[in-house]
């Protein structure tokens, strides 16, 4: 019972410090604005999002890794690393020291050039694997924007018109750090990885831009403010993710939010696997492999070394937020959002409600992370023609029916209920084939593979006013 | 004839399209995840009887020890009389049984005219008694062959780590621990001269834990009486390390 105890502490402590951290960037941003200059605040956010929540998140990454694994393998996890100091001297502390016993390593290591390495280049690799991945988060808003000390702060770096483009851009700039490390090594094996990685971003990058479009259209935008949306009120309803398909009349607002995964489920899985594949991680670290080749950075030590390794973790950290932003309704809450916004507290004190909504935005971020830890320990590494057949010819072809279909019911009705219904279709559909086992085949094998699709489709299809069409053109799976 | 490898032997819907199958796996990881999360850490349990919500089955190992099963032949000890002194006779049995020869004895003479002697009830002891516990292959022989019960292997500690090879050379103060041992038929409880024991059968008086006797124990300043405690001269004392009196067949001669 102890123990459910300290975890809950624990959870509730990550928590705490979230909302302090959200509280101080709003309320700095708002001295800054006041005292400095107009804009002034978008520096300051520079300094909380991306230094402050994104590294710390990634530092703790390492250890949290390490330890998650352990817990899915049924290990205890590094625990032996220890602080000295007098109530301290015998604790674990879940294994936090290891994260200062790890930093202290890298530092300390001999940083060896090898001597037929192209020096230049070979430096070159670490500080563009890291670079690219580390602005990458300069565009993802974390908050609402609230009114500050009476100045408008805005929780987010840059909101340039390219949006989303600008993150496939950067993102697709940090294979060149990981090429360039992979050739300057001048070792057969780490340019067998630089290659692997490079083939592997350009099979991967048209699924994940192609992924993406069915949520321009839905949308109307490449911008991350317009997709995440502005909460509405009692007059207007928000727009964006922060839109209810339906909702009950009343003062507490109480619906169904048209958020990306429930409105473009199948973009988010191929969204969510191809940019599983850029961050090199398993299932997709083939660049790596590290019991076939050693990758890219074999012969990297010390800090450099240490450089790619947080570059993957800031990549996961990033992921998490842009997923969130795009198909998990940003720092939109899934009800409530309104009425919250709409509190005559949350509009005088609006810092407040950017701490709240703030939260929320890195809880979700937080939970995506899990997320792909755990399909990291779960899953295999894929063969080399498996990641190129999955690629090439499953989420590209489903990548452009989705953005057919997506466009056809945007077209056909531009309040997104039907893609609504769509969605949670496929949704269902995906939820009813997980729970269920195989029936014992009688008859031929690929009869009763079709008949068996369609039954389930039939039984969503009598809950749901469906159009008519709708379910012909539901390929909730590759087949 | 030829097999097609080219077909697909998935049939089930679930398989072909990897996600449903694919969302499992991950609901089994997530269980592990929780489970071993939330779940206290079963300590120091035999694998087969955790009860625990946690599936870890590590044993942090400075910290906690697992439980070597009953039986377990651990490190050697030199059991000791109740007087502290150890009870080998120096009969070089177990030096001699060795397959490993690692038991090394030197054998000293208890002398009469010695006030400490015990009487001669005993007439050896070892001087020197060593075990190169690096040559042990923990055979057990020697505790087998023991007459004296004078060498066991029921500490259930496996030999610690040392620095330097001479450190697995065990020598008495190293050996001699644990509880001391005492038997009925052990000749200094046997003494005040050489009448017959309490044991009415006579095929049977050597044998462990016959009856409750009452020992004849050493009076006054005789022998290791004096360091007994005090306790040890009033009622009957049960030394007997057995369950229960053992049934004795009569043999007719």
């Amino acid at each position: 019972m102890s123990r459910v105890l300290t975890i809950l502490v624990a959870m509730f402590t990550i928590v705490v410090l979230m909302a302090g951290g959200m509280a101080s960037a709003y309320l700095v941003g708002g001295l800054v604005e006041e005292h400095w200059f107009s804009g002034a605040s978008r520096l300051t956010n520079i300094l909380f999002l991306v230094l402050v929540f994104v590294m710390v998140i990634a530092t703790l990454l390492t250890m949290a890794e390490r330890k998650w694994s352990a817990f899915i393998q049924d290990r205890m996890g590094p625990n032996r690393a220890r602080i000295a100091l007098p109530g301290l001297k015998n604790r674990s502390l879940g294994g936090l020291p290891h994260i200062l016993t790890d930093v202290l390593k890298m530092l300390t290591k001999e940083d060896l050039i090898p001597a037929t390495a192209n020096r230049f280049m070979f430096n070159l690799g670490p500080i563009l694997a890291f670079a690219p991945t580390f602005a990458l988060f300069a565009v993802v808003p974390a908050g609402p924007s609230v009114t500050v000390f009476g100045h408008k702060v805005d929780m987010v770096v840059a909101t340039p018109d390219f949006g989303i483009l600008y993150v496939l851009a950067i993102a697709s700039l940090a294979v060149y750090g990981t090429a360039l490390a992979g050739w300057a090594s001048n070792n057969k094996f780490a340019l067998l990885g630089g290659v692997r990685a490079t083939s592997q971003m350009i099979s991967y990058e048209v699924a994940l831009g192609l992924s993406l479009v069915g949520l321009f259209l839905t949308f109307s935008s490449v911008q991350f403010p317009a997709i995440i949306g502005e909460i509405g009120s009692a007059l207007t309803g928000g727009t964006g993710q922060a839109q209810y398909l339906w909702r009950t009349d009343g003062a507490f607002d109480l619906g169904l939010p048209a958020w990306g995964i429930i409105i473009q489920p199948l973009g988010f899985l191929l969204f969510f696997a191809a940019s599983f594949a850029e961050t090199k991680r398993a299932p997709f670290d083939l660049p790596e492999g590290e019991s076939e080749i050693i990758g890219y950075f074999v012969e990297y030590s010390g800090m450099k070394f240490g450089l790619f390794m947080i570059s993957e973790f800031v990549e996961i950290v990033v992921l998490a937020g842009v997923t969130t932003a795009l198909f998990f309704g940003g720092y939109h809450l899934p009800f409530g959002n309104e009425w919250l916004a709409n509190l005559p507290i949350m509009q005088e004190h609006g810092w407040l409600l950017g701490t709240i909504l703030g939260t929320v935005f890195w809880l979700k971020v937080l939970f995506l992370i899990w997320v792909q830890l755990l399909i990291r320990w779960t899953f295999p590494r894929f063969r080399y023609d498996q990641i190129q057949a999955l690629g090439w010819k499953i989420l590209l072809p489903i990548g452009l029916a989705n953005v057919f279909v997506t466009g056809a019911l945007v077209l056909w009705d531009p309040s997104l209920r039907a893609l609504g219904v769509l969605g949670i279709l496929e949704l269902g559909l995906l939820l009813v084939l997980t729970t269920t086992t195989k029936v014992p085949v009688t008859g031929s094998a690929h009869g009763a593979h079709g008949a068996h699709g369609h039954d389930h489709g039939h039984e969503a299809h009598a809950s749901h006013d469906l159009p008519a069409h709708a379910h012909a053109v539901a390929p909730a799976s590759p087949h | 004839m030829a097999y097609k490898v080219s077909k697909d032997p998935r049939t089930d819907i679930r398989e072909r399209t990897y996600v449903p199958n694919l969302l499992r796996g991950l609901g089994i990881t997530a269980k592990h995840f929780f489970r071993n999360l939330f779940g206290t850490r079963d300590t120091n349990t035999q694998v087969v009887d955790r009860t625990g919500t946690s599936l870890m089955t590590t044993v942090a190992y400075p910290e906690e020890k697992p439980i070597y099963p009953e039986g377990y032949r651990g490190l050697h000890r030199l059991v000791p009389r109740e007087d502290g002194k150890p009870r080998c006779v120096a009969c070089y049995m177990c030096a001699t049984i060795c397959p490993a020869q690692c038991i090394y004895i030197e054998a000293g003479e208890y002398s009469e005219a010695d006030p400490d002697s015990e009487d001669r009830v005993i007439e050896k002891y070892p001087t020197q008694f060593v075990i190169d516990e690096l040559r042990c292959i923990v055979c057990g022989l020697c505790v087998d062959a023991c007459p004296k019960d004078a060498i066991r292997m029921d500490t259930y500690m496996h030999t610690p780590p040392e620095y330097t090879r001479q450190n697995f050379v065990y020598d008495i103060p190293k050996l001699l621990k644990g509880a001391p041992v005492s038997h009925p038929s052990d000749p200094w409880n046997k003494r005040e001269g050489s009448e017959e024991p309490h044991h009415v059968h006579k095929e049977a008086h050597t044998r462990i834990g016959e009856g409750l006797v009452e020992l004849k124990l050493p009076h006054g300043d005789h022998g290791h009486g004096k360091a007994l405690p005090a306790a040890t001269h009033g009622a009957p004392q049960a030394v007997v390390t057995q369950q229960g009196p053992i049934q004795v067949t009569k043999f007719i001669k």
